[in-house]
């Protein structure tokens, strides 16, 4: 199969989506394209923006960062190393070499050393180990962002995730998740960053080709905790409709996110503070007005932030068993 | 053992290998192996191959899982 842009090079990737396939140059140059259409329809980023890019070692993150880096955008890597035995240490290596290849060197957050390992976590309050991740992770992309002056956090969510998210949120009828979720967050005075998904627009085999033409080593094996991941079977329905109709998943999103679709506003019966709540704030968090929270000072609306109510109940759980252990 | 007359088809996520009659196309080979030609990227050595790329006898395929959960 020859390439449907330059017409001369073997294709090395096939987009049924797109109707085209594409030699390795010309798909760097589509995929790049689709990176920078997505950023410029929903401004996303501007170029005197400092961008916080979140990098989990897997393939989606390092491909942003390496785009970002590309096309110009001043980035720092963020990775949070979440304690899990060998799968951590493996993703930590993947992320420090490439950061190492383009000059860089990351933020580590490492949270054993905060107090707070995942699996250790999830034991103590015997919660699922994903909910966990989520809390602390968009607790330290914030902390991080907000004490770095960074002016936006960007994470590597593509266009499967994100579908399988709306599908998620549509099937349960999670009407202040729907007209919250969008590749755009945005953020408030009072200490809350933006944040951004420049790969809105991408699939995961698109972002998977990217960085393997382009030599980048991310880690390919899943982290150990995510096998009951509900957004695995979202992927997987959204996969099976796609092979049927190629193209279903962008134009699902897309008609998602224009501004006219009644799904995108707050329902009027929703809780007081649901409507001007930013859209990543833990669904526990009260509502109200926003306040510093009493422990940490992370903008809450609650006393406490859901961060330091989690590792408190850690800590807790922890004097417990040792109070148990030395009985 | 590697075999001349075969294709040896890895699949380093099942921690799989499979050795399966050759020349052949991608998409065939995924079929043997139960894996949908959706969810995967497929590489020979530095190279990405198309579905319907055929695969001759001896060569070695990698079957690379694209979904991240979570």
């Amino acid at each position: 199969m020859k390439c449907k842009r330059c017409r001369r090079a073997e294709a090395a990737v096939e987009l049924p989506s797109h109707h085209a396939a594409f030699c390795p140059d010309c798909f760097f140059v589509f995929f790049r394209r689709q990176v920078a259409e997505g950023i410029r329809k929903l401004r996303l980023l501007a170029p005197e923006d400092r961008v916080l890019v979140c990098v989990s070692g897997g393939k989606d993150s390092l491909v942003l960062w390496d785009v970002l880096i590309d096309e110009g955008y001043e980035t720092e890597g963020l990775y949070i190393d979440l304690g899990i035995d060998g799968y951590s240490g493996r993703s930590k290596e993947k992320v420090l070499a490439y950061a190492a290849s383009r000059g860089k060197t990351p933020i580590v957050i490492e949270l054993a050393k905060e107090g707070i390992p995942i699996p250790e976590a999830a034991r103590c309050v015997r919660m699922q180990e994903c909910s966990i991740c989520g809390t602390v992770k968009r607790y330290f992309f914030n902390r991080v962002a907000a004490e770095g002056k960074f002016t936006v956090v960007a994470t590597g969510h593509n266009l499967d995730d994100e579908t399988a998210r709306l599908l998620g949120n549509l099937l349960h009828w999670q009407r202040g998740h729907l007209a919250r979720q969008h590749p755009s967050l945005p953020g408030t005075d009072d200490g809350l960053v933006r944040k951004v998904k420049p790969l809105w627009r991408v699939s995961e085999v698109e972002t998977a080709a990217y960085g393997f033409l382009k030599g980048i080593d991310y880690v390919t094996e899943e982290c150990p905790m995510s096998g009951d991941a509900t957004s695995l079977a979202y992927k997987e329905a959204l996969s099976r409709i796609e092979d049927r109709m190629p193209g279903t998943r962008i134009v699902f999103y897309q008609g998602f996110l224009d501004p006219s679709n009644p799904l995108r506003r707050v329902p009027e019966d929703a809780p007081a503070g649901d409507v001007d709540r930013p859209a990543d704030v833990d669904a526990e968090e009260g509502a109200g007005a926003p306040r510093a929270c009493a422990s940490c000072g992370a903008p809450t609306y609650t006393e406490t932030c859901s961060f330091c109510r989690l590792r408190d109940r850690v800590r807790d759980a922890r004097s417990l068993r040792a109070a148990r252990g030395s009985r | 053992m590697y075999n001349a007359s075969m294709i040896t088809v890895r699949l380093p996520q099942k921690k799989k290998e499979l050795e399966l009659p050759g020349p052949r196309r991608v998409m065939d080979l995924l079929a043997d192996a139960g894996v949908r030609p959706t969810t995967v990227i497929v590489s020979q050595g530095k190279k990405l191959l198309t579905k319907d790329h055929r695969v001759e006898d001896g060569a070695t395929i990698d079957v690379i899982s694209v979904v991240s959960g979570g």
